[in-house]
């Protein structure tokens, strides 16, 4: 039985091999549907001196656990020139939760002020290199170009607002926003796996 | 770390059956010392979660992979649930009830160091779940971030097996 199993063709993956960004590469913009219909692109943004781009979604408990700190981050920096820009990045054949009616009801739900896109056909996130959600990048405009400044995680502590000791993405955005280097320039933590059918 | 009050059942065939499994919240440095020990063991360690699809699709498989070996003294298979420890006897205990878990589970609590202990699982986890590594008299032999299927599983667990 185990010969059997052991003498057919091993399906071995790549392991680990994460194509995306790194950082200070640059990220591409896109045309995205947000949940009001309409096309949003990062260019769209004529005053912004960067963006909070947020790969997140409806049904992930991390998800879930940080959208009002995520609404937090867009009322202090919007106005600074840095909007946050959610998307969803999962195929709603898989997770059916995280379908383009379930995003905006969620929108609704939760009030969200920032757009919250839909990345119909999965062709930014891989580009970006997210890999779950929640995934911060943290773009700046510099020659009309969008240079990736940090990636990862919002903060350190994802169960509990209250017991946050890093704010990793208010620490990188008050840094650019007073010309200075980023210091921690890219954190990890638990996520969900972006959903596609590939998998 | 709490007591492994693990009730076993051994059958006449010489499986053991974990039923009613108390799930033991640990910290990384108590995980630490699970698997790093140099007791010629081949650890296979899988982080998942009650919530995350890919993680509860693959565990049927991990188990069929885990009945194959449990009775080799040089392996053991042991399950670290992602889940809120406050959930440990509402969510967790309950689906390892639910859905037969045979192998050993603990429950990592270690939230505010995730940046800390990801990389020092490894360093190219981006903190997806599933995520499968492999210890071996505590080095880690193998990583893998996403799904594994039961061939792969079973091709690297022999290859490591007869490494030893």
């Amino acid at each position: 039985m185990i010969t059997l199993i052991q003498a057919k063709e091993n399906k071995m993956e790549n392991t680990a091999v994460h194509k995306g960004y790194k950082i200070g590469d640059t990220a591409t913009d896109f045309k995205l549907k947000n949940v009001d219909n309409k096309i949003v692109s990062l260019s769209d943004y004529k005053g912004a001196k960067g963006y909070i781009v947020i790969f997140t979604c409806n049904h992930c408990p991390y998800a879930k656990a940080y959208e009002s700190r995520i609404i937090a981050l867009n009322h202090k920096y919007a106005s600074k020139g840095y909007p946050v820009i959610a998307i969803n990045p999962n195929d709603p054949k898989v997770e059916p939760q995280d379908s383009f009616e379930g995003m905006k009801q969620r929108a609704k739900e939760k009030g969200f002020t920032f757009p919250y896109l839909f990345d119909q056909g999965q062709t930014i996130y891989p580009q970006y290199g997210a890999t779950k959600t929640p995934h911060v990048f943290v773009l700046q405009k510099e020659n009309g170009k969008n240079i990736v400044r940090y990636i990862g995680a919002i903060d350190d502590n994802y169960s509990d607002a209250n017991d946050v000791s890093h704010k990793y993405v208010e620490d990188a955005v008050d840094a650019l926003l007073a010309n200075k280097p980023v210091l921690l320039t890219s954190t990890v933590a638990i996520g969900c796996s972006i959903k596609a059918q590939k998998e | 770390m709490q007591g492994q009050n693990t009730k076993m059942k051994v059958s006449g065939s010489g499986s053991i059956t974990h039923v009613d499994q108390k799930v033991p919240v640990i910290s990384f440095t108590e995980f630490e010392s699970l698997i790093k020990k140099e007791d010629n063991k081949l650890y296979v360690v899988n982080f998942w979660a009650t919530w995350c699809r890919p993680c509860v699709m693959e565990l049927p498989e991990f188990m069929e992979v885990n009945r194959i070996y449990r009775t080799n003294p040089d392996f053991k298979m042991i399950l670290v649930s992602l889940d809120p420890a406050k959930e440990v006897k509402s969510a967790v205990q309950p689906f390892l009830v639910k859905n037969k878990i045979e192998a050993q589970v603990y429950l990592l609590d270690d939230n505010k160091r995730m940046n800390q202990w990801i990389p020092a699982v490894d360093k190219s986890w981006s903190g997806s779940i599933p995520a499968t590594v492999f210890y071996l008299n505590g080095v880690k032999v193998e990583f893998k971030e996403g799904k594994m299927q039961k061939n792969e599983l079973i091709q690297l667990i022999n290859k490591h097996l007869k490494n030893k």
